[in-house]
């Protein structure tokens, strides 16, 4: 049976190859108190946050902060849409 | 180069790293993946409607038929092959506690490949490490010079240094398309690589992917821009160095 700290570094690198980093992140967190001896284990990790660090970065210096999405609603006529 | 610029550069070698370093580690992935999928069965196995749930065969079913390699497969660890007999065990457990009119065909046919798989695995040997009296290293010494390995200076080997570059732009293909959809996408993450890392291979891989493209009939002027762009760069990087 595997470990459910086993299972949470497996889940962290599936989501590094489908390129899910931050939630690759969170599943390193869950696992990181057994693995905290492991180097590639660290390694892995440190650079996944380090990856998420420069996003968030980009993201502030090109004006999108806090991975918020910009929605804008446009009105034709002065008319409000009706949602259905 | 911008602060933008720079960042952008770090972000396209953090990915490229970890890219790698996941592609490094994919056979250890897919069996961890087969044995939590196998875990996962095993759990479900235990619930109230036991294996009888045609869910639950369907699952061991499909299993089975995804994985059938390892049963012959000597590289799997010992530990690795411990737990699989020991999920397999367990869920042939649960069949046995199953009640004989919950019993369908499909259960029965899960408990003989059960058996056929727990036969085999004790029977294939299992790979552990060369005896150390076997393990030699060799260390050969190349010629000193060109002359004495019998090649002109002035001569290079134009076909093995092409060989070596397809070589690269083939790996840096392999690394980029693992995860895309698209050919566009491929070539945009190439172009991006050709552009902030000054990469040489990933303006070769980019060039061929858009004469790729504009063979088949795609607009390709935007990346050809971009491309031209790139190039202009690395001659610029080429001509500071």
């Amino acid at each position: 049976m595997l470990e459910p700290h086993e299972k949470a570094y497996l889940t962290a690198l599936q989501a590094l190859r489908e390129k899910q980093y931050q939630q690759a992140a969170g599943f390193f967190d869950r696992a990181a108190e057994f693995f905290a001896d492991n180097k590639e284990f660290c390694l892995l990790r440190e650079t996944t946050r380090l990856l998420l660090e420069v996003k968030k970065e980009i993201a502030a210096a090109e004006g999108y902060e806090n991975d918020a999405l910009m929605i804008e609603e446009v009105f034709t006529d002065g008319q409000e849409t009706i949602l259905l | 180069m911008s602060r933008t610029d720079s960042l952008r550069s770090l972000e396209v070698i953090l990915e490229s790293f970890l890219d790698r370093a996941v592609s490094l580690k994919a056979g250890r992935l897919q069996v961890l993946d087969g044995i939590n999928r196998l875990d996962e069965i095993a759990c479900a196995s235990r619930g109230p409607d036991g294996i009888g749930r045609v869910e639950l065969s369907d699952r061991i079913g499909d299993w089975f038929a995804r994985h059938h390699g390892w049963i012959e497969d000597t590289s799997l660890r010992p530990a690795d092959r411990n737990r699989l007999g020991d999920m397999l065990a367990e869920i042939r457990q649960e069949i046995a506690r199953t009640p004989a009119p919950m019993q369908t065909p499909a259960t029965e046919k899960i408990t003989a490949e059960i058996d056929r798989w727990q036969a085999r695995m004790k029977a294939v040997p299992v790979a552990g490490p060369e005896p150390s009296a076997s393990r030699k290293l060799v260390l050969r010494k190349g010629p000193e010079s060109l002359e004495e390995a019998g090649v002109h200076p002035s001569a290079p080997d134009s076909i093995s240094l092409f060989a070596a570059s397809l070589k690269a732009v083939t790996g840096l293909f392999e690394d980029s398309g693992r995860d895309r959809l698209h050919l566009m996408s491929v070539l945009n993450d190439s172009l991006k690589s050709a552009t902030l890392q000054k990469n040489t291979e990933a303006l070769l891989l980019s060039a061929l992917i858009i004469y790729y493209l504009k063979h088949n009939g795609y607009m390709v002027e935007p990346f050809v821009k971009r491309l031209k762009e790139a190039e202009r760069l690395q001659k610029g990087a080429e001509s500071h160095a």
